[in-house]
């Protein structure tokens, strides 16, 4: 099935770029360069883009399984290459936003579903909503201004990769992360809340407080897993999403990550590119939803026993 | 510098003042004077604000933003926009360079002389040059670099010189010869085609060579991190004794203006790089910094297809022109008070700049503009075939640019006035030249010009031969003056001749203007002499031209 669906994507990518208007070898050229018709033939020749679609299609595909992803005409570089410099800048940005923001989200999320109708609950509840409403990019600008023009706590713009130095990279990730956080800090309070007081309604969680088991333990030992499984479900669709606000945070931050590449590449019509790309965030996003599958079963016993029995 | 953030004093302080502001600018948003947009909207053009420069300091690290990536750091391989001009002058030397008085002078050339034809032009080469490689600046190295890399097929630089070739004289000495008369061909050399690379460090990394640029410039290439940082460190062997100030520059991408700006005001960056002039206004308000402006030859225009009906019609192309009150139209993309009206390419400090030409352009009538239109419609013989009386209608393309869309609504408000229907599209860049190239197009927001000689750039834009003549107007006399152009090197017949061109253009309106392009270069204080390179022989450089400079002459006190 996973594989069916990254030839899906990966052919309706190969389509859509090849929709778009705007001549490649033009771009790769430059108006200078598209003088000479002879220099704008060449480049299209040496780019095969004379070649029917499902041909250039299969071309591709069978470089692809091979690892071979191209060479972009208009960088020259290795498209792998390409992507193996960017992916960590995406990874590390989006897993700190996915972390804060579940780590925030649990305990507000868990606090406002038991004291639901309380004062806290709809300070929690009126927060998510106004932070929903506000976009990645917004947040940016607004994080920019706060943390780095006014307080200089933290660089404005810029990438300081692990490797180099971890505690400037912390310092160059944390807003960018911030920024994304905090949208999906709201998605994942509202829904985590909205599920913990229908667990709470149940009758074990009665039992337990009838038991006196203090309520700490109560809301995070007993309340939370059953709570968790449409949590997961979000934080996994949620990488999409994640990726698209990347693709934001990344020009505004001036960070070098696929976000980025992808819409550079688009842009400036580097179709190779795209289509590497394209491949690799479809190849993460069936990746992470197969793991948030796996987890289902680890933390749903009725799941596991369930498929036990069919078994 | 680096990323290292600088700390503001009374931090706290501010950020309450500010998010006083930002609730009071939330209420006040209906009302409010207009103090701050431009005053009485009289342009005041290019104005730096600079602090004492003192005397040169050597060492020291600075950190440039600048707007884009540039793909690739070969010669005929790269994209070279303003930013990636910017980087280029500390990795490479050029060979040319246009002077403070508007004439190109040579740079890492020695000397530059035509044979009175203006078919061949003698170059010769300074004396003990060296490649960042180690290997010599030879006529040997300029003609491989020349034939295998400039004009290989599939360079962006190929096209252009096709009719070119080169000849060596002597070991310092070559010739390039071309078919017909060139009298711009020097400003070539002050592009790409100019910039001298090692073929020895070039054949060596192959197809990585557009990744480890070698050049003679005083910076040698360092560490590349595309989209994040291009480090170049002092060349220490570099031709011009005592030069660089500076052990190391920075270049940073960062594309989105508010965030460049911020980067300055932070302190994460020492020079700022934009050609937004509303960006170049914000700047100037910046506190502790240096903001040096330049107005430059490329003109904000609009191109009409003028073998498209109904544009194909010059009382349509007029009436389009007259419409538009441009000032309007500079103000709405923050450019009031600073960048001046526009009536042909050339700017008003430039010396191709006509003043006959400025007076004969017209000027914002929107009842003449009516009438000439109403002539149009009304004609039972219309080009766009309609029936007499049927309003006018054509579409307008501009990128997706907040600032556009705003310009493209006042072009559509302005000509919707007087009766013409305009759809209005938005196209992403490569779409937009795309079509422009291939006349798929009726009416675009473009830039016209470049800090060039206005051989190249009239050439490009008016001539029958060119393929970029987006807007396909030709005229008899404009082929005739290009030519006479092209054979001449004596720089007031050539702004006679300038100036007949403009006319005959202005009189076709085959575009229209909306304002110069500011540039701007803002720095920390710290960071002094953007402005004040020289060419060896003493002569001054053109400032910062494109908002590009020469980066040997930079320096900083931190």
């Amino acid at each position: 099935m996973m594989l069916v669906t990254l030839l899906v994507v990966s052919f309706l990518t190969f389509l859509l770029t090849s929709l778009l208007k705007g001549d490649p070898a033009v771009v790769i050229l430059g108006p200078e360069g598209a003088k000479d018709p002879n220099a704008v033939a060449a480049v299209r020749e040496d780019l095969h883009l004379d070649d029917p679609l499902p041909v250039r299609y299969l071309n591709w595909l069978g470089d692809a399984a091979t690892g071979d992803l191209g060479r972009s005409y208009r960088t020259g570089q290795e498209v792998t290459d390409a992507i193996a410099e960017r992916l960590p800048v995406t990874l590390e940005v989006g897993v700190l936003a996915i972390v804060l923001a579940l780590a925030t989200a649990i305990p507000l999320g868990t606090f406002s579903a038991f004291r639901a109708g309380g004062v806290a609950d709809r300070i929690i509840t009126g927060t998510s909503f106004g932070l929903l409403a506000v976009p990645s990019f917004m947040m940016a600008i607004l994080l920019i201004w706060i943390l780095a023009e006014t307080l200089g706590w933290l660089p404005a713009t810029g990438w300081v990769r692990l490797t180099d130095d971890p505690v400037e990279n912390l310092r160059t990730a944390i807003m960018p992360a911030l920024a994304l956080a905090i949208g999906e800090f709201a998605v994942y309070t509202r829904l985590l809340r909205a599920d913990m007081i229908t667990t709470l309604q149940q009758d074990s969680i009665t039992m337990a407080r009838a038991k006196g088991i203090p309520t700490r333990r109560i809301l995070f030992r007993h309340a939370l897993r059953p709570s968790s499984f449409s949590l997961m479900t979000v934080v996994g669709l949620q990488v999409g999403a994640i990726i698209g606000g990347a693709v934001i945070v990344e020009t505004l931050f001036a960070l070098p990550g696929i976000g980025r590449l992808l819409v550079d590449s688009i842009l400036q019509r580097d179709l190779i590119m795209v289509q590497g790309v394209a491949l690799v965030i479809a190849i993460s996003f069936v990746l992470i939803n197969f793991v948030v599958d796996l987890l289902y079963t680890a933390l749903d016993p009725r799941i596991r026993h369930g498929r036990t029995a069919a078994v | 510098m680096g990323l290292e953030s600088t700390r503001r004093p009374r931090a706290l302080v501010r950020l309450l003042w500010g998010l006083a502001a930002l609730g009071l600018i939330a209420t006040g948003c209906g009302g409010g004077d207009d103090d701050e947009s431009g005053g009485d909207g009289e342009a005041t053009g290019a104005e730096s604000e600079i602090s004492e420069q003192g005397d040169p300091v050597t060492g020291g690290s600075i950190t440039v933003g600048i707007e884009a990536e540039t793909n690739s750091w070969l010669p005929g391989n790269g994209s070279f926009s303003n930013a990636g001009t910017n980087v280029a002058f500390a990795i490479y030397d050029p060979l040319m360079r246009r002077g403070d008085d508007g004439e190109m002078h040579p740079y890492l050339a020695e000397s530059i002389e035509p044979n009175a034809e203006l078919t061949e032009w003698t170059l010769k080469l300074r004396p003990d040059v060296t490649f960042h490689d180690g290997t010599p600046l030879n006529a040997q190295a300029l003609k491989t670099v020349f034939d295998d890399y400039l004009k290989a097929p599939g360079t962006n630089t190929a096209g252009g010189l096709a009719d070119v070739t080169m000849e060596i004289v002597d070991e310092l000495t070559v010739v390039y010869v071309m078919p017909n008369p060139n009298s711009g061909w020097p400003d070539q050399l002050g592009l790409a085609v100019g910039w001298p690379f090692s073929p020895t460090a070039a054949a060596a990394a192959g197809a990585d060579a557009g990744s480890q640029p070698v050049g003679t410039g005083p910076f040698v290439f360092d560490s590349w991190e595309r989209d994040s940082r291009l480090v170049l460190k002092k060349n220490p062997n570099y031709w011009q004794e005592g030069l660089p100030y500076l052990d190391e520059i920075v270049f940073r991408p960062i594309p989105d203006e508010d965030t460049r700006i911020s980067s300055l005001s932070s302190g994460d960056i020492d020079v700022l790089q934009t050609l937004r002039q509303s960006s170049g206004v914000r700047v100037r308000d910046l506190e502790g910094v240096d903001s040096y402006e330049q107005l430059g030859n490329t003109t904000g225009v609009n191109i009409f297809n003028t073998t498209v009906p109904p544009l194909d019609d010059v009382r349509v192309r007029e009436a389009l022109a007259l419409a538009v009150d441009q000032e309007q139209i500079i103000e709405i993309q923050g450019g009031a008070g600073v960048v001046p009206t526009s009536s042909q390419i050339f700017n008003e400090e430039d010396p191709y700049y006509s003043e006959a030409v400025n007076d004969a352009w017209v000027t914002y009538d929107p009842d003449a503009a009516r009438e000439l239109l109403d002539e149009y419609i009304n004609d039972p013989e219309r080009s766009d075939g309609k029936a007499a009386g049927e309003p006018v209608t054509f579409r307008y393309d501009c990128p997706p640019d907040p600032s556009l869309v705003d310009m493209s609504q006042l072009y559509q408000s302005f000509w919707g006035e007087i009766g013409a229907e305009v759809e209005l599209r938005q196209v992403e860049q490569a779409t937009h030249i795309s079509e422009a190239i291939g006349g798929e197009y009726e009416a675009k927001c473009f830039r016209a010009g470049l800090d060039r000689d206005p051989l190249p750039t009239l050439n490009d834009a008016f001539s029958e031969d060119s393929s970029i003549n987006f807007t396909r107007f030709t005229d008899p006399s404009i082929e005739e003056n290009l030519d006479a152009l092209g054979a001449s090197n004596d720089v007031e017949e050539r702004k006679a001749i300038v100036e007949e061109i403009s006319m005959t253009v202005n009189e076709n309106f085959p575009m229209t203007y909306h304002g110069s392009t500011l540039a701007v270069l803002g720095t920390q204080e710290a960071v002094k002499n953007l402005d004040g390179w020289t060419f060896p022989d003493g002569a001054e450089g053109n400032g910062i031209s494109g908002a590009t400079t020469m980066w040997a002459f930079v320096w900083t006190t931190e």
